[in-house]
């Protein structure tokens, strides 16, 4: 999940060096194809910082039950992220702690750590609709996908659409990526996941785009799995600092019981 | 009786000829006994592990918990299900079943959580007679969990040790406790060795927020009913308490090990068949031997009027007393070789703990003595003898005295 609420989501105002460009097309009746390198880049980073802190309200809606945990997120770089649970009261405290490849949850009921096994990365982390694997993996829309235009829209309201199929090599479980970005300033605002067969996995919704730690971003998400579309698991910004200071320390498994 | 004296003298003339017949039956005799032990030990042993201990007869689950295993499909009122089944006589029990991560130390692994009630369980599966080392659930102890060796040795912990479970409870809460570990089971089969982590009912339902319902429905045939007629009483009985639910046979359940058992056996039989068959060719030729190396023999026999009938008897009761003193002497041959492979057995545990489709083998083989055992045998041995012999036996009786007498 950090992954996604850090990092990989969206378009932004960090494509500010992209702006100028994308000006000159957006003007345009029939806008020109922007450089897909520098789109993708700018949407790679537009939710990296040196380090980040961030209070998330995270709603989740399934067939049989509905929650809502309210989750304090630090990260550091793009390796390392503790998330640890604020409410509900009987989950107070429960934690997980990413760093690079491995993940380790914390129980307060039972003051334990565990440390997640490969064969659970496509689980559901929390119960959401993310998996585990979502936390580990740092693929970049410019560096693990090769990317094309699928779309063109019609005027500036329009969406661009890319498709971003994985590098052989790439960790990624995914087997392709729908990418859309609004014409008028060209944010990520949907990305369709679909699976080998080129089945529809999985939806997430860019939604509130507004100014979040600084930068212009969406502020809320939400992934709908496309087997249940009356499923989703949401996620809202409630605050959100970049290049925080954290003390030495904080991605430590110690830290993780605290 | 004079016959019986005669015939006992013959085979005493050609001393050596005779012993070297009856050490081939008494051969193929002990080997043919201790062979059906064997293959009876085996596959009774794989057998009981996956019926008494694994399936039971039949299983009655939710409609659709086989082709997508949730926690959420259940059979709702377990209770009544139960109840109805006690009413017929057959003997059954519920289980709940749930997935969960189990941890300790930096190792973890998913698992299958079983819940169940001791004491009503054991009426339906030994698995509580199959432990390792460490006890068996007790209700009394709700944090103690009995799980497979290999699961064991992947998370490395033993009896006593505490094991972490997390998992997803129906609220959608994390499902998260400590257990301890109360017992180590044997190899079953892959999956509980793997993977499976036993608890007491209770405790299943506290962890996983479940109040009511159960995934499985484990029902045992009542003694000498069959199969289907098993089923069907199973089936009627729960159609008030649970329309929805299906009861599965183990065959329908698990039908490629279901054909492994029946080919089991046939193939049991087919290298049954082909060692009777040589050991009935060199009986036979043996018989002949015995019979045209005194044809002129039977032809003076014949010549001082002896009748084809009592040369008839004469050769059956020396092919008898042969076979006679070969089941004798295989029988208390194979006496002590039974003795061995029942009690001690054959350690196939360098095997690592074999599994034939998914259901192991004990570490020590052991074979199984019925009365059929070594009725088997020495009928068959006694059949094959009888065909051998009649054929020389009929040329001998019908020979012409003449053309005996000048036989070369």
């Amino acid at each position: 999940m950090l992954s996604r609420v850090n990092r990989l989501p969206v378009g932004t105002g960090a494509a500010l060096a992209v702006a100028s460009l994308l000006s000159a097309a957006v003007a345009a009746a029939q806008p020109a194809d922007p450089p897909l390198d520098v789109l993708m880049r700018a949407t790679d980073d537009a939710m990296r910082g040196d380090s980040s802190e961030s209070r998330i309200t995270m709603r989740i809606k399934t067939e049989r039950w509905q929650r809502e945990l309210r989750l304090h997120v630090v990260s550091e770089g793009t390796e390392t992220a503790l998330v640890r649970i604020e409410a509900p009261a009987k989950e107070r405290g429960t934690a997980t702690l990413k760093v690079e490849q491995n993940i380790w949850n914390y129980l307060p009921k039972v003051d334990r750590t565990i440390k997640v096994p490969g064969s659970m990365m496509q689980a559901a982390w929390m119960g959401s609709h993310f998996t585990n694997d979502d936390l580990v993996h740092e693929s970049r829309y410019s560096e693990d996908f090769e990317c094309a235009y699928r779309e063109r829209p019609a005027d500036g309201s329009g969406h661009w659409l890319v498709r971003c199929i994985p590098l052989p090599d790439a960790p990624v479980v995914w087997g392709a990526i729908d990418a859309r970005f609004r014409a008028q300033d060209m944010l990520l605002d949907q990305a369709e996941y679909f699976d080998e067969r080129d089945r529809l996995v999985r939806t997430i919704r860019y939604e509130d785009f507004g100014p979040l730690g600084g930068r212009t971003l969406p502020r809320r998400m939400r992934v709908i799995p496309a087997d249940d579309a009356d499923e989703f698991t949401e996620i809202v910004y409630e605050e959100h600092a970049f290049n925080v200071d954290l003390p030495a320390g904080t991605f430590s498994l110690r830290s993780l019981r605290q | 009786m004079k016959i019986l004296r005669m015939a006992w003298r013959n085979l005493w003339r050609n001393g050596r000829r005779t012993l070297v017949t009856v050490g081939a039956m008494t051969l193929a005799l002990w080997a043919m006994v201790l062979y059906t032990s064997l293959m009876q030990g085996m596959l009774g042993s794989m057998e009981s592990t996956l019926l008494d201990v694994e399936l039971g007869d039949f299983q009655i689950h939710a409609d659709g918990y086989r082709e997508r295993p949730s926690i959420w499909e259940r059979i709702e009122d377990p209770d009544a299900v139960l109840e109805a089944l006690d009413k017929t006589g057959l003997r059954s029990s519920a289980r709940l079943l749930g997935g969960a991560l189990v941890a300790s130390g930096d190792a973890s692994t998913g698992a299958l959580l079983k819940g169940l009630r001791p004491d009503r369980d054991a009426q339906v599966s030994d698995v509580h007679q199959r432990l390792d080392r460490g006890e068996w659930l007790d209700p009394a102890d709700a944090s103690g969990v009995v799980l497979g060796y290999r699961l064991a040795r992947t998370l490395g912990i033993d009896v006593g040790d505490e094991l972490i479970a997390l998992s997803q409870a129906t609220d959608g809460s994390m499902a998260n406790d400590l257990f301890r570990v109360r017992g180590v089971l044997q190899s079953l089969s892959e999956e509980t060795d793997r993977a499976t982590v036993f608890l007491v009912e209770n405790q299943f339902r506290s962890f996983f927020a479940l109040e009511d319902g159960a995934h499985q429905v484990i029902i045992r045939s009542g003694e000498g009913q069959t199969l289907d007629a098993a089923g069907e009483m199973a089936q009627e009985a729960i159609a008030a308490s649970a329309p929805e639910a299906e009861v599965k046979s183990w065959r329908d359940l698990l039908p490629g090990l279901a054909n492994m058992f029946d080919s089991a056996q046939a193939a049991v039989q087919v290298v049954a068949f082909v060692v009777y068959v040589v050991i009935a060719i060199m009986i036979l030729n043996a018989m002949l031997m015995a019979v045209f190396e005194r044809i002129r023999e039977f032809g003076v026999l014949k010549a001082i009027g002896v009748s084809p009938r009592r040369v008839l008897a004469l050769i059956l009761t020396e092919g008898a007393l042969q076979a006679a003193l070969a089941i004798a002497i295989g029988l208390v041959a194979s006496l002590p070789t039974l003795w061995f492979v029942t009690t001690r057995g054959i350690d196939v545990g360098q095997l690592g703990g074999t599994a034939i489709m998914g259901v192991s083998m004990d570490r020590i083989w052991t074979g199984a003595v019925s009365p059929a055992t070594i009725a088997g045998p020495v009928f068959i041995l006694l059949f094959i003898v009888g065909l051998a012999v009649l054929f020389p036996a009929f040329k001998a009786a019908r020979i012409s005295p003449i053309e005996a007498i000048h036989h070369q």
